[in-house]
């Protein structure tokens, strides 16, 4: 038997290359609803603890992120969309973004088991381990339903959040949950519908990919239907004033209003565009307007008294 | 000089040897920028995390965390009492 020993050739990532692994777009959207989800919690939070835990949040983000690229690298590569990535793009290794992955993910969960609390730790790592284990290994190449249920993964940040503050979970964070639950399917579906044919060629069965255009198009609409009135609720249960109550009928009335165009159409990808690029706006104007209802009604209380 | 001194002269020589080869390996321009890239983010990180970890430890301990005494006294053993 004869063993063939290789050298391995020195790396040529640099730190951009990390921080491109770490998904830094996906992770500000992550940092920012767990902020907000932190904020509107009842207890307040020392600054200084709420920036550890945060860092934390952002730094399970990325390992989540780096651990998803190292897996789909075989995917990425076949994807336009994806194939400038650091691994396809042979900037890092396989093995380097498992490493960095794996370090940052116990890192990031330990870090916030001791500075903040246990319960966010465990839900922190139990976010990694769902966008991992659950949706990147296992739904993704399974089922069209993949991004409904690993939507969950990314709308766990407020839930953390409101836990790093508290200590204990309620209803509020959860309904936070639900909104961005409801928002994923929306979201991916209206990008996959007018990069159908990526999906197609990298082989992961998106709804439009099996299920056909049509019938996205008609669970976009639903998805939406769902969307609208659950940004609303919390204003209907209490925990959010007029001023959001209102920026959330309207933003609810334009992902409808878009959603139904993109129903109608037949052959283009127009209304698809818009409403990927508005659901992006709409999430973030959500939370905005909650944090700023929360901050401004808590000024005008503390004025009032 | 004899033919016998002549050959142990050669004799005590040091071997001819053969160029030594570089050793290790030689970092293209390339990748010596992103060593020096990466080295620089690590830094970065570990300055933050030490950071990180002084603040939460005065912001958990507050400000007694300076006033600790550096050595206690052992308790004293006390007298049984009847």
């Amino acid at each position: 038997m004869s063993v063939t020993l290789t050298r391995a050739e020195p790396s040529i990532a640099g730190a951009g290359d990390y921080i491109e692994l770490m998904k830094p777009r996906v992770m500000s959207l992550v940092v920012f609803t767990a902020l907000v989800g932190m904020l509107v919690a009842p207890v307040h939070i020392h600054p200084v603890i709420g920036f550890a835990a945060l860092l934390c949040i952002t730094v399970g983000a990325g390992a989540a992120g780096a651990l998803n690229m190292w897996y789909d690298a075989d995917i990425d590569a076949r994807m336009a969309r994806t194939a400038g990535r650091p691994i396809p793009r042979g900037r890092v290794t396989p093995g380097e973004a498992a490493g960095f992955g794996f370090t940052l993910a116990v890192f990031s969960v330990v870090a916030l088991g001791l500075l903040v609390n246990l319960l966010a730790a465990a839900l922190l790592a139990f976010t990694i381990f769902f966008y991992v284990a659950i949706y990147t290994v296992w739904l993704k190449r399974s089922t069209p339903q993949n991004i409904v249920i690993g939507g969950a993964a990314g709308a766990l940040p407020p839930m953390i959040g409101w836990a790093a503050a508290s200590g204990t979970l309620a209803i509020e964070p959860i309904v936070l949950f639900l909104i961005i639950f409801f928002w994923t399917p929306p979201h991916f579906w209206a990008l996959s519908l007018y990069r159908i044919g990526d999906y197609a060629r990298a082989g992961v069965p998106m709804l439009p990919v099996v299920a056909g255009e049509g019938e996205t198009r008609r669970q976009i609409w639903l998805y939406t239907l769902l969307l609208a009135p659950l940004g609303v609720a919390p204003w209907l249960f209490g925990y959010a004033g007029p001023v959001y109550g209102v920026a959330a009928l309207v933003l609810g009335a334009g992902m409808i209003v878009l959603a139904l165009r993109v129903r109608r159409e037949s052959s283009s990808h127009t209304a698809c565009k818009q409403l990927f690029a508005f659901s992006i706006l709409y999430l973030f104007l959500l939370f905005a307007m909650l944090l700023v209802d929360r901050m401004s009604g808590g000024l005008l209380g503390h004025l009032a008294t | 000089m004899t033919m016998a001194s002549e050959t142990m002269n050669e004799l005590r020589k040091p071997p001819a040897t053969e160029p030594r080869p570089q050793g290790g390996i030689r970092l293209t321009e390339e990748q010596l920028r992103a060593r020096r890239t990466r080295s620089i983010a690590i830094a970065l990180a570990l300055g933050a995390f030490v950071a990180v970890i002084f603040a939460v430890t005065i912001v958990r301990l507050g400000s007694g965390a300076l006033q600790r005494p550096i050595y206690m006294q052992p308790a004293q053993p006390t007298q049984g009492t009847k």
